[in-house]
Parts: structure tokens; sequence; C-alpha cells
């Protein structure tokens, strides 16, 4: 019997742009072709189904949105990786909280927020969602969204470029299957 | 004009024509900066406005800015700015008022003024009489307070948290962790308001501060100030009961409690350290015999 | 709702025997108006728009845009700030196109110093403000057809955004807040293989996969019906409103600050003004598509007539000297320390400069008191006005329509709730 591990293609770290790995697929035709099913443990199978459609709430604030939006855009193609945008919070399982983070808006973020069903994940993307930034001491912004809702990944700059988010959302898969607990 | 800023050509015959359409409604017609600008009346403003849209063809409302000068007497300027698409000239209309008294609305000239009135009530307070809807437009719903005055601070006054007790986003006094950095660039050579550090020390000399360095003293006063400064203290200090430590009560109630192994403590400290058998020799400095050193931990 | 012939039929169908108030029918009383809440997160709001619409079925009856969820307080910021420090925050005010930010407030600035600026830093700015024009308008451009139903577009230009994208990383090294105006100037040269690229890039790319999204959609059925003589704005309104840019040209009126007003290098640009002639959202749309051509134009010839020379004005009391010379020169030591320390001091006075951005007219009210830090520093943003004016346009239209009239506007909350 093999390893369980199987199952995660993702825990193996590929470089973009090389072609998949050959002796993985081998080793699912085997085991298939031996004995016509797979075997795998239930927790790596919620972590491979979790980590594999992060799809996540749009939550455009300010100037992070779209880096946000390029990052789903043809070049970067985040939906790699599973990640889709979704416009409801009850269907998504990720927040991307994606700009400055102001006093007005924050009771929305919250009941959006609560609006997730669990287990749900926050991104927190760029200096200003992470601690205010350039804008942390003005009389109308929150000091950070972690005042609002629990934070899982921050993403620094001003904005991240594309590429700092898609790693973001890489290392929240990476979190996910580190915790490896059904509950969250 | 030497700068690439947008080029707008001086219209020509315009002081004239304001003096012939504003009359006494205008205080005074400014030259400077390649811009045009006219005071008025408060009270006439709306006048002004329609002459200005009709006789002098400035069509369009581009903008309406208030400015906050806290030592005049009626402290906020309301600044509008209009553009002419036929003549290509744009005009800076300004009228000055106070927290209380009222500014006659535009709306009726033009519709944009709506928000525009808003944005300044908001972030002034000034008030504008007339205005269908002088409602709060961009700060938060509930807030308290006109954020552009020059009197409110920065952080203002409130800050969000999301509390888990009351399920909800709760409102709270500002606490920063590290206060916002306001340098002050204002050279001392040219007379800062504050007393420079340092400067405190030579307070004695009266001399104002930033008028440059006190000089220095004379020898003989240097011997005098010393004298003032060493006068010896008018008893010696001992520490003859427990409660003369400054250790608090709660300490000094266990150092009164006699412990049994205390004597030995005692002794043994005695017998340890060459200052206190120092201290023994030397009567002269009356040095408490009976309190024990205590260790910390309370057992020794 | 008057009572239709069908409504009546029915009528005297179900209720016969009963009381029935045939001027009304029962039905026709039940229905009131019935207000629903759209955003402040929303997909199509381009942001955090609040908007409280008053419906009678599916007509809007009356608009109440709520806004200042993205109020950061920058006006305040900036008078914290030295003259110098407060610029970034202008790349983020319209973070669609940073430097038609920018360009209002070293203008301002320029315009209060009486500064002089060298010929190659006026076409660099005007040049890369068109290239912003363009990455403005594909952003603009993609999301209306993509709030109206059409996917493949918008997945077509943001691939030239994101060429756009990488030209400003390779001109200032931030791909969105480059803070690369700078008063008297522009921080640093490009190198001479990025304007070469980026010649090629409007004779090649751009104006074939442009077309290409654009044939999709200018001529399409189901576009036209969503877009044509919806939120139509006449010439008067356009100018009671306050409106500028795309949206007063929309309307028919050709005015553009560029041509006006130039400034920089623009008096020297030959370009077109396009005009709507019905002032609805496809004409403003359409005047958008055609500015991009405009802008493309504008480049080549900037491309073409670039002098060489200093990127920046020499005058030592307000541009830094460059860092090369900082490490051989003692001088240029202390102008460095003592103008990224103190910065430099602008004169009293007070001016107002506007110039044309991408969405329209972006001003800047200056006032200075002769210190190092702006007294104010009032910004003008423009889709403040076209907001406001949303009630009147969308009086009358369906709900499903509002998505269209927003993306016309093309606000950015950034620059709106500052």
């Amino acid at each position: 019997m093999s390893q369980p591990t199987i199952l995660t293609p993702g825990a193996m770290p590929v470089a973009p742009g090389t072609s998949p790995d050959a002796g993985f697929f081998d080793d699912l035709n085997a085991e298939v072709g031996d004995k016509g099913f797979l075997v795998t443990s239930t927790e790596e199978l919620f972590q491979w189904a979790r980590t594999g459609s992060l799809w996540w709430m749009t939550f455009g604030l300010a100037c992070c949105a779209v880096e946000m939006i390029h990052v789903n855009m043809p070049r970067y193609d985040m939906e790699r990786f599973g990640a889709a945008p979704r416009a409801s919070p009850r269907q998504s399982d990720v927040m991307i909280v994606a700009g400055t983070l102001c006093n007005k808006m924050a009771p929305a973020l919250r009941r959006v927020y609560d609006q997730m069903s669990n287990p749900k994940y926050v991104i927190s993307m760029g200096s200003c969602a992470n601690g205010g930034g350039y804008y942390h001491y003005s009389y109308s912004v929150v000091r950070g969204c972690d005042r609002i809702v629990p934070v899982d990944i921050y993403v620094p700059g001003c904005p991240p470029t594309a590429e700092a988010l898609l790693y973001g959302v890489m290392q929240l898969q990476r979190k996910i299957r580190r915790v490896g607990t059904i509950e969250r | 004009m030497a700068s690439p800023a947008p080029l707008i050509a001086p219209r020509e015959g315009l002081a004239e024509a304001l003096k012939k359409a504003l009359g006494q409604d205008m205080i005074a017609h400014v030259f400077a900066v390649g811009e045009d600008s006219i005071t008025v009346r408060r009270d006439a403003i709306a006048g002004v406005m329609v002459q200005l849209r009709d006789v002098l063809e400035y069509q369009q409302l581009m903008e309406i800015a208030g400015v906050d000068y806290p030592d005049r007497p009626e402290r906020f300027e309301v600044v509008y700015h209009l553009l002419s698409v036929t003549k290509n000239h744009r005009l800076r209309v300004r009228v000055s008022t106070d927290e209380a008294t009222p500014v006659p609305t535009i709306v009726p000239v033009w519709p944009v003024a709506g928000w525009l009135e808003r944005e300044v009530f908001d972030m002034y307070g000034v008030l504008f009489s007339g205005n269908p809807d002088l409602r709060r437009i961009l700060t938060d719903y509930g807030f308290q307070g006109h954020p552009q005055r020059k009197d409110f601070p920065l952080t203002g006054y409130i800050e969000l948290r999301y509390s888990e007790e009351d399920k909800r986003v709760v409102y709270e006094p500002v606490r920063l962790a590290q206060d916002f950095r306001n340098f002050d660039f204002m050279s001392p050579w040219e007379g800062a308001d504050y007393i420079l550090p340092g400067d405190e020390k030579a307070g004695g000399t009266g001399e104002a501060p930033g008028k440059g360095a006190p000089s220095p003293m004379t020898a003989e006063a240097v011997k005098k100030a010393d004298e003032a400064k060493a006068s010896p203290p008018p008893t010696p200090k001992t520490t003859d009961k427990a409660a003369q430590t400054g250790a608090g009560t709660k300490a000094n109630a266990k150092a009164a409690k006699a412990s049994p192994d205390g004597a030995k403590a005692t002794a043994a400290s005695k017998a340890k350290t060459p200052a206190t058998a120092k201290a023994e020799k030397t009567p002269a400095k009356p040095k408490a015999p009976a309190k024990p050193r205590k260790p910390k931990g309370g057992d020794a | 709702m008057t009572d239709s012939p069908q409504v009546k039929h029915h009528g005297s169908d179900m209720f016969e025997g009963y009381p029935v108030d045939t001027a009304d029918t029962a039905g026709d009383q039940a229905v009131t108006n019935y207000t629903i809440n759209f955003g402040p997160q929303h997909p199509a709001a381009h942001g955090v728009l609040r908007l409280v619409l008053e419906l009678d079925g599916e007509i809007i009856e009356r608009v109440d845009p709520h806004v200042g969820l993205l109020h950061r307080g920058t006006e305040k910021l900036i008078e914290y700030k030295t003259y110098l420090q407060a610029l970034p925050y202008f790349d983020r005010l319209d973070y669609c196109s940073p430097l038609g930010m920018e360009h209002s407030y070293v203008l301002a600035i320029e315009k209060l110093l009486d500064l002089e600026v060298p010929a190659r830093a006026q076409y660099l700015r005007t040049l890369f403000a068109e290239l912003t024009r363009i990455c403005n308008h594909m952003l603009n451009i993609g999301s209306h057809v993509m709030d109206v139903g059409a996917m493949t577009p918008n997945l077509w230009v943001f691939e030239l955004r994101e060429d756009c994208l990488n030209f400003f990383e390779r001109m200032s090294g931030a791909r969105m807040h480059h803070a690369w105006f700078r008063p008297g100037g522009v921080h640093q040269d490009v190198p001479e293989k990025l304007l070469v690229d980026i010649g090629e890039w409007c004779e090649t790319r751009l104006p074939k996969l442009f077309g290409d999204a654009m044939s999709l959609v200018i001529d399409n059925r189901i576009f036209k019906q969503r877009n044509v003589d919806i939120a139509t704005v006449s010439k008067e309104d356009a100018l009671a409103w306050g409106f500028s840019g795309p949206m007063i040209r929309g309307s028919g009126i050709p005015w553009d600050i560029r041509k006006s007003q130039p400034y920089d290098a623009y008096a020297a640009m030959e370009f077109d003004i396009p005009v709507g002639t019905r002032g609805d959202c496809y004409d403003r749309f359409m005047v958008r598509v055609q500015e991009v051509y405009q802008s493309a134009r504008i480049i080549k010839q900037c491309l073409r007539d670039m002098p060489s020379g200093p990127v920046a004005s020499l005058d030592r009391k307000v541009v830094p000297p460059k860092r090369g010379e900082m490490k051989q020169s003692m001088e240029s030591l202390i102008h460095h320390f003592k103008l990224y320390t103190e910065g430099f001091h602008v004169p009293a006075g007070e001016v107002y400069v506007a110039t044309e951005s991408p969405k329209g007219e972006f001003g800047v009210y200056l006032v200075s008191d002769g210190t190092n830090k702006p007294y104010r520093c009032k910004i003008r943003p423009t889709a403040f006005s076209h907001l406001q004016a949303m009630d009147m346009m969308a009086k009358g239209h369906m709900l499903a329509d509002t998505t269209a009239i927003i993306g016309a506007i093309d606000v950015v909350f950034g620059e709106c709730d500052r």
C-alpha cells in the first residue's frame, strides 16, 4: 500500500512552467489499475478538498483591489490554484481584505465575515489592512483589519504585487494543510 | 509664468465687468499667481452666483472648499471655484463665516452645490441655510466633531474594535501604540517658540529661550552656587525601624515578625559581608544594628 | 402604476361578486415603494459604494448614494506632511490612474514656486500621463463591459493593462503607486529601451488587442440594449451638475483641459477630442474607447519629439541632487539632507490647478502659508460630482441599469471619498 499522501498533489512544490510529475501519475495509475480504488485518510481528503477550492470573497476596498483583480486575470490566473472569486460571502471560504478599512466600513466588514460559513479564513492584503499603513494616524481609519476580524495571512506591500498575493494564497494553503484539523 | 501649469489667459476687462455686475456685493478683487479671486458679501452669495453664471458666463461650479483660519474673527472661508467653458477662464469666489452664522445655499443656482456644501458642513461645521439635505457625507455614521478644523486632532477621538463579548464592533477612545511624530523644522536661529533641549538648565538666568547660550558664570558665582547646593542634611539618614526602609507595609509586617532563623541570618550576613563589619567598627555612623538584611524570597 | 387593461381583465375574472374598486385594483394597492440597499459590498459597485434605492417594482424612484465608506482623511493627513511626503497620497486617491492625480499636485506646487521644468521632464510626464489614461480606461472599459454581462473583453483588455503596469514598473519600480512625478520634474530618467518598447506596443499590441476586444462589444446588440439611451444627460444638465472629462464630452461639449488650458507638453501635441451625440452611457463608453486611440497618438508624438536633457529642475532649493553627485560634493549632501528632512518652503499664496485626469477634471486647491507643509490642500475629485447626479440620471430607469450607469461614471472611491 502506498503512502496516503498520494492525493495531495499540492504538497509537492512544483515550479511553475514545469510539466506535471510523471512519477506521480504513474503511481496513481498503478494504484487504480492494481486495486481499482485509492486509499487515503479522511483528514488528507478534507485538506485536499479544502486547499484545492479556496473560493474567495471579493472584499475590494481600495488600491489593493486593483491588484486583486489582476491576480485573477489571464496573466496570473489564480484559478489555477482553485481560488475563484465569489461575490457572495455565503459561498466563499476565504476573505481577502484588500485595502484601507475605514471606520464607516468596519461594521460591514464584520457582517460579511459573520455571514461566511465555516471553515473560513482571512487574508489581509496590503499595509493599510495589516496595520493602517500610510493612513495609520488618520481619524477615520481602522488601524489594521485584525481589530475587526481574525487574520490568517498578512500580505505586506503598498500595494502587494499580484505575485505577492498569489504567494499569500499559497501560504494559506500550506497553513491549512499544516494545521490539519477538521474543525477550524 | 515659468511653470508648466495649465495655461489660463487673463480675461480682458474682467475687473470692470465684475464691478458692473456685482456692484456693492464685491468686497475685493485680487489677481495673484495668475488667478482671479474675488471676495463677496456672505448674504449676497446666491445673487452673486446668478450674476456670475448668467452675465459673466461662468457656467460651471467645480468645487467648494472650506479653509479654517482659527485666528480670524470669522474663522472659516468658503471658497467657490467657477469655470467658464465658453470664455475658458476660472474664477475663485470666497466668503467668510464663523461657526454659528449660516451661508446662504447656492443649490438653486447649481444643483451640484448640494453635496459640495454637505462636505464643507461635514468637514468644518459651516452651516448652509436653505440646503435641502444638509447631512454629514464623508465621515462615519454618528461621527462627532468636524475633522478638518485646525483644532481637531489628526487621530481623532475614537477608534473601533470588534468586541467578542458584545459580538459587535465597539467604539473606544483612541489609544496609540506610538504617537504621531510631528517634527519641528523651525530653526532656533529663526526664533523657536519653545525651550530648546538643554536650555532648561539655564532657567535661573531669566533669559528668554532661543536667544543663544547663557553667558558662563564667574568663578565666584560658581563657588557660591556650589555652597548653596552642598548644604548638609539636617539629620543623618537612619533606618532604625523596619517602617523606615520604605519597603511598604506588607514587607514591614513580615519583617516585624520574629522569624525563627532571623538571628541566624543576621549573624551569617554579619560574618559574611565585610561592609557590615566595617560599619560596626565605625560608630560615628549610626547604622541600625537590629535590622537584618532581608533576602529576597523571605527565607535565608 | 396605472391600471392596465390586463389587470382589469383579471379583476373581472377573479373578483366576481366582490366589491372591486375598478379605478385602483386591489393588487395595485398592495404594491408600495420599497427600498433596497445596494452595497457597500457589491461586485458591481466598483468599490465601496452604498446606494439606497427606492423602487417602484423595478423602476428606480430615488437614489441616495452614501459615500465616505473609504474616507481616509487624506486632506487632514496632507496638512501634517511636507510637500514631498504628501505626494504619495495622490497615488492612492485614484488608484486606477495614479499619475493623473500626481500631475495636478506637482503642477500646483510648481505654480506657487514659479518653477521652470526642463522640456524632457515635461514630455516624460505627458507621455506617462497618457499611458496612465490608457491604463485607466482599460480598467473602466473592461469592468463596464463586465457589469452589463460580457466577460471576454475584460480578460483581453486586462492583458493590455498588465502591459501598462509592466511599463510603469520599468519606469519607477512600482506597478501602481509610483510617486514618480516630483515638483520640478520627474524622479528619475527612464531607460531608452522602455521608450522603444512603448512605441512598439502602441503600434502593434495595443491596436490589435484593443481593437479585437472592442469589436466584440461596440456593435453588439445586447451591449447596445444595455447602454443606448440609458441615463441621457443634456448639455445643460452636464454643465449644471459639474460634469467633466468623458462625462461632459459624452454629452456633446468638447471640453478638454489638455486642449483649452494646456499644461506640460500638451500645447505641442496634436490630438482630437471625441464627443458624444446623445449623452447616454453608450456615448460615454465610446468617448473612452476613442480616447485610448488619441492617447496612443499623443504617446507617439511624445516619443518622436522628446528632447534629451535633465529630467528635473536644477534648482537645488527644490529638487534634490542625484545620488552620485551627493557622494562627491558637500553642498549637494547638505541640499539632499535638507530636502529630505525639512523639505522645501513654498511661498505663501493659493492656487487651484486642475488637469484632465482620465476621469475628468481633477483639481488641487493648495493654500500655502510659506512653511514646508501645506496649510490646506483641497482635492477636487471627479467622481464626487458625477455620483451626485446619480439620482438625476437613474430616475425612471430599471434597477439593472444602475450597474451600467455606475460603470459609465467611472467612479473610484479612493478619489471620491478621499
